[in-house]
């Protein structure tokens, strides 16, 4: 499952795919590639397809806006072919329609990448695996760790700023001055606030004995075992399996060049 | 690297990343329906490159509180990883470019030794953030593929907001924190303190 597969590991795992997949310019390889991650998600993990779709779809127009901008902008580089229909001062070029799916699929790539993560990691246990696998200092992760804690009682706070403001006859504010004036008379508290308790925190933190030594215990250990070397062979492998079949293929193309 | 830090700038590091992964994560939205709204008029690229700025405001704020090495450099790693985690729909690769966006900034801040932090540094630090972002988003997203014109006209557009979004509002911001007095233990609030102690001499 990938949810179990040590989450520091994951990251690298996906990141390396994702920063390499920004070589190619052709349709093959980032829809092979996305078939197979969409593909993989759903095969080790128990992620409810609704809600996948659900935060997926709106990428899909996200991506589609992408193809078309980058339809109407292609540099000469990209743009060549017979012209397949002009629009207002724009040419559309075959050459540009191919680097805009292209482009399109591989932010829809990203997309499958990126949920793929989020939707199996816990966060604190990547924090943790953080510090025990990739040496963060300690004292940075468990600044963090505080940190993120402290993100839903903003809601609650903003909630009795609001109150104050109100029952000292402030109201809504009106155009975009007063909009402005507004984000303002919110904004400064709030973080006012975060400050004061990020000073507390780290007294407590303090007092009770961390130091921020590297050689300390761990409560809970992050390990990295066999499962999640295969879990990073199967998805960096693949990338490549991916890349060699695109070029055999002759489809492959990093940067304009045609291999 | 982090020795001579101290505990509580570190906290208030990271809760400065925090608090500015939230407010990056709405941007994030607000910039997807600017670039809806323009992209009838044929202007989509710049809906983002507009408040483009806005993404690099924390370093801006961590490294002038807070003036240490690394400062602008980690707060921006830590936004983007905790957009990450709060579930940004652009995903682990975020973490890469918040390290590229935080070296921009952080290497103003080195270049005068951490010792100058004024406006016209802080100013500075935000265009050279813009201007990292972008080489990293040529590359990343494709924008080789875009027309020489395009790239220039969105180039200056997100330089200029790095300025003006980061740089000029990042020190109001960390201005008016200052001017609250919760900022007392850090580099800012003391030079607020010695200031107020001058005048009032």
């Amino acid at each position: 499952m990938i949810s179990s597969v040590n989450p520091a590991l994951k990251m690298v795992a996906i990141l390396i795919p994702g920063v390499l997949l920004s070589f190619s310019f052709d349709i093959f390889t980032p829809l092979a590639y996305l078939i197979f991650v969409v593909a993989f998600t759903f095969m080790f993990s128990n992620i409810p397809v609704k809600k996948w779709l659900l935060v997926f779809t709106p990428f899909v127009f996200l991506a589609l806006g992408f193809a078309w901008m980058t339809m109407l902008y292609t540099s000469e580089g990209f743009s060549g072919g017979s012209v397949l229909f002009e629009f207002w001062w724009f040419e559309v070029t075959t050459g540009g329609l191919m680097v805009g799916i292209s482009l399109a699929l591989r932010s829809l790539c990203f997309v499958a990448l990126s949920l793929m993560f989020i939707l199996t990691t816990d966060s604190t246990k990547f924090m943790l695996s953080l510090m025990q696998q990739f040496k963060l200092p300690p004292k940075l992760t468990f600044g963090i760790l505080a940190g993120y804690r402290f993100l839903p009682t903003f809601k609650h706070e903003f909630e009795v700023l609001r109150q104050a403001h109100r029952i000292r006859g402030i109201g809504r504010a009106k155009g975009v001055k007063g909009r402005i004036e507004q984000f303002r008379r919110y904004a400064i508290p709030l973080m006012a606030n975060a400050i004061r308790k990020a000073e507390r925190v780290a007294i407590a933190m303090e007092s009770k004995g961390f130091t921020g030594e590297t050689d300390r215990t761990h409560y809970h250990h992050m390990t990295i075992g066999k499962k999640d070397w295969a879990f990073f062979a199967s998805i960096v492998g693949t990338f490549f399996i991916v890349i060699i079949t695109s070029y055999q293929l002759g489809y492959l193309n990093i940067f304009g060049r045609q291999f | 690297m982090m020795k001579q830090w101290k505990l509580k700038e570190i906290v208030l590091m990271s809760i400065f990343g925090v608090v500015f992964a939230v407010i990056y994560l709405l941007f994030y939205f607000f910039g997807q329906g600017l670039r809806n709204f323009l992209t009838p008029f044929g202007l989509a690229p710049f809906g983002y490159e507009i408040i483009f700025g806005i993404w690099f405001i924390v370093s801006i704020i961590a490294a002038y509180v807070i003036r240490k090495a690394g400062a602008a450099f980690w707060s921006e790693l830590i936004a983007g990883t905790v957009q990450v985690l709060i579930g940004s729909p652009a995903g682990p690769q975020l973490i890469i470019s918040a390290a590229i966006q935080g070296l921009g900034a952080e290497a103003v801040f080195l270049a005068t030794r951490y010792r100058n932090f004024s406006l016209y540094v802080l100013v500075l630090a935000g265009m050279s953030a813009a201007v990292f972002s972008y080489a990293w988003g040529w590359f990343q997203s494709g924008l080789a593929a875009l027309t020489p014109g395009l790239i220039i006209a969105t180039f200056s557009v997100r330089v200029i907001s790095g300025a003006l979004l980061a740089g000029l509002l990042g020190k109001y911001i960390s201005d008016q924190l200052a001017q609250t007095g919760v900022l007392r233990g850090y580099a800012l609030g003391k030079e607020w303190q010695e200031k107020r102690e001058k005048s009032a001499s």
